[in-house]
């Protein structure tokens, strides 16, 4: 008898152990954060990349204006995000013979979710779809359709309310771009700022 | 408060339409900005929004970014379109007032774009290009890391000036021909370089061994003006586009056929091609 109520104390202690792992587990989920304090309902953040270029190899695209709105939320604790418009302009190639004449983000909205990677919290944007129609007789690329799909992990710094994305953040977070078959490398660096309830507030992910 | 990194870099971007997102975020951006008083004073703009100035609706003329602008510079300047009324309308509901009466807030700022927005293509943009949806390997050229795959010496003139196999897939039911090219990534003297070019490749085919022309290959002019294969940088090295195109008619060109007349010509039947890029690094 003494063993059974034993057996069943341990059980019972070893259930308490999981459900206090799992608590743990779940409240160490990223979420957003408007001055310390967790989202509650939805926000926009949007913005426009301070950097960033894509590269094919020997063939790096850029555009001047880069710009991107992200609905956020936390659902059970977990930051979730939608990438709803991807805006581009004037975008262009490091190679006088190659023009973009047709780029544009396609499958609206990406679905996004914050992760933490060692330590790091990481926003991951699923789904990404790009197409890219280059033009010049003289382009290696010239009147040819590229389409960049895959999913792109970045980096949030909280201090300077920005969000990194490069060949080291999606190889850390477990996420490729490809086009024409391979992985590509896309550099980005965003401001993460809201712009609809919490304005000026800090954002942070934690 | 965090540091608003790149706020100060950002200016509103034009909107070409209008939508009820539009609208909810041109009344913030005016409510907020009627609470500021003013815009910033280096010229930049408190930002709508990126999404917001390009949601898509009726189109407009009026840029979102103007009405704001507009907003912060006293109302001043050209008359604000259907998206400027719309947030100046939504914008006297205290219930949006997410930033308004907030003092000196303002939110992020985006730069604002000098050309109209891009767009991505059409169906028949889609329809006249080449459509790169085919894949492309060689057991020479392996990819790693997020970086393109290198080419031996070998492969080049600093070697036996030989090429290596390639296998294809994904080729389009009714293909008529494939033909390979190898060209250079970067033109030279303004002209597509073209390393080696090889028609009349049978269409069921699944590759080319190292070393051995195809049955039926039918081998152009290249940029050396030479009937061959021949990578061979004029520097430290080269980045090179190995291409299979499917044409969904035959153009069987003569033997020696001019590699770069032929290309267009490739690119004019709008057929699908498989890309596959190496970088060649002499040392």
């Amino acid at each position: 008898m003494r063993t059974k109520a034993t057996a069943i104390g341990a059980a019972l202690a070893a259930l308490a152990v999981l459900c206090a792992m799992f608590a743990t587990s779940a409240s160490a989920a990223p979420a957003w954060k408007f001055e310390g304090k967790s989202l509650e309902g939805t926000e926009t953040v949007l913005g426009g990349a301070i950097e960033s270029s894509m590269t094919i190899p020997g063939l790096t695209t850029k555009c001047e204006n880069f710009l991107y709105k992200l609905t956020v939320e936390n659902s059970a604790g977990t930051g979730k995000g939608s990438v709803t418009e991807v805006p581009l302009y004037n975008c262009t190639t490091n190679s006088k013979a190659c023009i973009v004449e047709k780029i544009g983000a396609e499958k609206l909205p990406w679905a996004s979710k914050l992760t933490t990677v060692s330590t790091t919290p990481y926003i991951i944007i699923e789904g990404v779809k790009v197409a890219i129609l280059y033009e010049g007789e003289e382009c290696v690329l010239g009147e040819t359709l590229v389409t960049v799909t895959g999913s792109a992990g970045g980096s949030i710094d909280n201090s300077k309310e920005t969000a990194t994305f490069n060949s080291s953040t999606l190889s850390a977070s477990g996420t490729e771009l490809k086009a024409l078959g391979q992985k590509i490398e896309w550099n980005g660096l965003f401001p993460t700022e809201a712009f609809q309830w919490h304005r000026e507030q800090a954002l942070s992910v934690s | 408060m965090a540091q608003r990194t790149g706020a100060k870099r950002f200016l509103a971007p034009p909107a070409k339409s209008a939508s009820a997102g539009v609208a909810l975020a041109l009344a913030l951006a005016a409510l907020c900005l009627a609470g500021c008083g003013g815009g910033s004073s280096d010229g930049e703009t408190t930002a709508a929004g990126a999404g917001a100035a390009d949601s898509a609706g009726a189109a407009g003329q009026a840029p979102g970014a103007t009405a704001q602008a507009q907003g912060a510079k006293g109302g001043s300047g050209e008359s604000p379109g259907e998206a400027g009324h719309s947030g100046g309308a939504s914008g006297s509901d205290p219930s949006q007032g997410a930033g308004g009466g907030a003092g000196q807030k303002q939110g992020p700022r985006i730069a604002a774009p000098k050309g109209p927005r891009e767009q991505a293509p059409t169906s028949d943009q889609i329809a006249q290009a080449t459509v790169a949806d085919m894949s492309l390997e060689s057991p020479a050229i392996v990819a790693a890391a997020g970086r393109p795959g290198t080419l031996a010496a070998p492969y080049t003139c600093d070697g036996k000036d030989s090429w290596p196999a390639f296998k294809w897939g994904g080729i389009p039911a009714g293909t008529a021909e494939l033909i390979f090219y190898a060209m250079n990534v970067q033109p030279v003297e303004e002209q597509l370089f073209v390393d080696w070019a090889v028609a009349g490749i049978d269409p069921d085919s699944k590759g080319i061994e190292a070393g051995e022309l195809p049955k039926g290959a039918i081998v152009g002019t290249n940029g050396f003006g030479n009937r061959g294969y021949s990578l061979c940088p004029s520097g430290a090295g080269e980045i090179y586009m190995f291409a299979i195109y499917a044409l969904p008619q035959p153009l069987s060109p003569p033997k020696g056929f001019d590699a770069r007349e032929l290309r267009h010509r490739i690119l004019d039947v709008s057929g699908n091609v498989g890309l596959l890029p190496a970088v060649y690094a002499r040392g």
